[in-house]
């Protein structure tokens, strides 16, 4: 072979070995999925908090019908927004964006909506004073990746030496996952965490966190959501599947996303026919979701520190105004778990915030009744279409989340932040990541 | 342990020195496929329906490397190769530009075959190599950072490559080569490629991928 006729050769072996067929793969690669996918049939999804309501989205966008039903007159699950307490807005659900490396992370950057990062100082409510450390390291012990045992937290800080003085702060760590010291399991956490990848910063909205999926993804689906409408029944026996609310009323679809709390598909509330398989129901009972309140505390000086941890009848007192433009005096109560479900036993909202009045003049000598002004009780647990807080790996719970989140008969999928087994269950980016994840596996199914 | 490093390296150097006869710097296109990476950034484009400008998939990059054979009588030489690849993937948003950057290093050993007698200056390599990947993400052109760390993956496997060219003199020592290759990464360990495109582990991929890639290039030789 002489040079020239390598050199043609070479070219022509150059463009049409490599360039051409490089060239006609980057054709036959898909910048997306399910481009060339369209689903003719109707999609009802049942619920209307972040997961619901980005699953329509998605779905909306690839021109699918589809139509979102709600039990409340509200949309957003377990976001709200109280106006008019304050003199900045407040949120009545989710209010901290939990890491940003995450896809809300990417619409705030987009929507250019200003958080800044919650780093407000932990005080501690300590054998009955505020301390500003505890003599031991407890979170130390919760922060552990390895050799940690499937108990209780409770159990796991008595485990590791921590007595009844420290009873109050676990039940605030506890309280941070939404749960009761005594339920919440050491290992489950660890193990359902290992795949959190969002990052450890916690943010705060200068305005709400309700009012970013409001503007950006319930925006989108508004003309397709119904309000008021609670689903008694699901009947996927047949290849069109009925839905029949509380008034009776039927709607037909073909596929249908669940996206409820674990603990309205716990309390039997929906009636599926089929009945769930046992292995189903199982898993959801193994899920755990305690009590969970706000209250939301005006005073018209500001007494309080910006984080106390520890207390008797709320573990984690925050200061709300922290990261919002205004000035007026507000204290959260933070309470979850028994301390919840021992405030909502008190029956109404005036003896839930004298309770709370009560041990806060206990820390700060008074103070509290004394500058007191107004409070708003968001009870989560009395709202009949949520029940609670938000989900927790429970002590025995295993493979729970994984079997309570797979599909059923191609037919019924189910979403919201429960059903994340990827780490981020707890959270509203969580809860939008299942909602993408049961269009894909819809259309996954389709396809097939 | 630094001086063992310290003291590995300059054997090698001398030993480059001391039995080096070529060298060679080249410069190519390169296009690279990777299962995990286009499943990554499917489910991004997928999940991200407010974005209307989509994420290209991360294909199309260039390569630089510098190679030293070591001499040799026979038809079969040996050398070694140290290779920098660089693809990019950018797309542009209201208010959100999202850019991807995926480095690759490899080091590489060399068998180099050229009979001259049969076909003068055209020469066949086949090139084992360690090979090391970042990938990085700028947003709205800054690192994106979280927990006061930049957004990165990294990676580690191994590269098996072909690679076939023809010299042509230039003057003295000096050859230009025209060349192309294809190349086979079996397997690339990158767990947090999800974590940085998708921001998510587990959903969109495995944790690490194999990757095949081709190139078209040009290189300078001294002879």
């Amino acid at each position: 072979m002489d040079r020239r006729h390598f050199i043609k050769q070479s070219s022509v072996v150059s463009f049409g070995g490599l360039l051409l067929p490089s060239t006609l793969l980057s054709s036959c690669r898909k910048e997306t999925l399910f481009e060339d996918a369209k689903f003719g049939g109707k999609v009802l999804i049942i619920g209307a908090g972040a997961a619901g309501l980005y699953a329509g989205f998605i779905l909306k966008s690839m021109g699918t019908d589809v139509e979102i039903l709600e039990a409340s007159a509200n949309y957003g699950g377990r976001l709200g927004k109280l106006n008019g307490f304050a003199d900045f807005p407040i949120d009545t659900g989710a209010q901290w964006l939990h890491g940003k490396n995450n896809i809300l992370g990417d619409l705030i950057a987009q929507a250019q909506t200003k958080i800044s990062i919650d780093n407000s100082d932990e005080l501690f409510w300590f054998n009955n004073q505020i301390v500003s450390s505890l003599p031991k390291d407890i979170n130390e012990i919760f922060n552990r990746e390895e050799n940690v045992p499937d108990v209780s937290f409770k159990d796991y800080a008595i485990q590791e030496g921590f007595g009844s003085e420290y009873a109050n702060i676990v039940e605030g760590i506890a309280g941070d996952s939404g749960a009761a010291a005594a339920r919440i399991s050491a290992f489950g956490k660890v193990q359902e965490e290992e795949n959190w990848v969002s990052g450890d910063d916690d943010f705060k909205f200068q305005g709400t966190f309700f009012d970013l999926i409001d503007q950006q993804i319930a925006s989108q689906v508004k003309n397709n959501l119904k309000l008021n409408t609670i689903v008694a029944k699901i009947d996927y026996s047949q290849s069109s599947i009925e839905v029949t609310d509380t008034n009776n009323n039927v709607y037909s679809a073909d596929k249908i996303i669940v996206t409820v709390p674990i603990t309205i598909l716990k309390s039997n509330s929906i009636q599926f026919v089929p009945a769930l398989t046992s292995e189903k129901t199982t898993a959801f009972s193994k899920i755990g979701m305690d009590a969970g309140m706000k209250v939301f505390l005006k005073f018209s000086n500001k007494f309080f520190d910006q984080n106390i941890i520890g207390g008797e009848i709320c573990a984690a007192y925050a200061d709300e105004s922290e990261g919002k433009s205004g000035n007026d005096n507000v204290l959260l109560a933070f309470i979850m778990g028994q301390q919840a479900e021992f405030l909502t036993g008190l029956g109404n909202d005036l003896a839930i915030t004298n309770a709370l009045l009560q041990e806060l003049d206990l820390m700060y000598n008074g103070q509290a009744t004394a500058s007191f002004l107004a409070s708003h009780v968001q009870n989560w647990t009395t709202n009949p279409f949520v029940q609670g807080a938000y989900s927790y790996s429970t002590v025995g719970m295993g493979d729970a989340r994984n079997i309570a989140a797979q599909t059923l008969d191609k037919k019924l999928y189910f979403a919201g932040e429960a059903m994340n087994t990827n780490g981020h269950h707890q959270t509203v980016h969580g809860a939008v990541e299942t909602g993408y994840n049961a269009v894909f596996n819809l259309l996954n199914d389709i396809k097939k | 342990m630094k001086a063992k490093i310290f003291n590995f390296l300059l054997t090698c150097l001398f030993a480059i020195n001391s039995s080096g006869q070529e060298w060679r710097a080249d410069v190519s296109y390169k296009y690279i496929y990777s299962n995990q990476l286009d499943k990554i950034i499917q489910t991004y484009n997928f999940s991200r329906p407010l974005l209307t400008e989509r994420q290209p998939l991360l294909m199309n990059g260039l390569n630089a490397s510098v190679s030293r054979i070591f001499k040799n009588e026979k038809h079969w030489k040996y050398g070694i190769n140290l290779s920098y690849s660089f693809i990019r993937s950018a797309a542009e948003n209201q208010n959100f530009n999202n850019t991807l950057q995926l480095h690759f290093v490899d080091l590489g050993y060399i068998f180099h075959y050229e009979n001259a007698e049969k076909c003068k200056g055209l020469y066949t390599e086949l090139i084992f190599s360690a090979t090391a990947s970042g990938l990085f993400r700028n947003v709205n052109d800054e690192p994106f950072e979280y927990d006061d760390e930049k957004s990165k993956s990294f990676g580690i496997g191994g590269e098996i490559q072909s690679k076939s060219g023809y010299h042509l003199k230039l003057k003295n020592k000096f050859y230009f080569s025209p060349f192309i290759s294809i190349a086979c990464t079996p397997y690339l360990y990158a767990p947090n490629n999800e974590a940085v495109i998708n921001q998510t582990k587990g959903i969109a991929s495995e944790n690490w991928t194999s990757i095949l890639s081709t190139q078209v290039g040009l290189a300078i030789q001294r002879r």
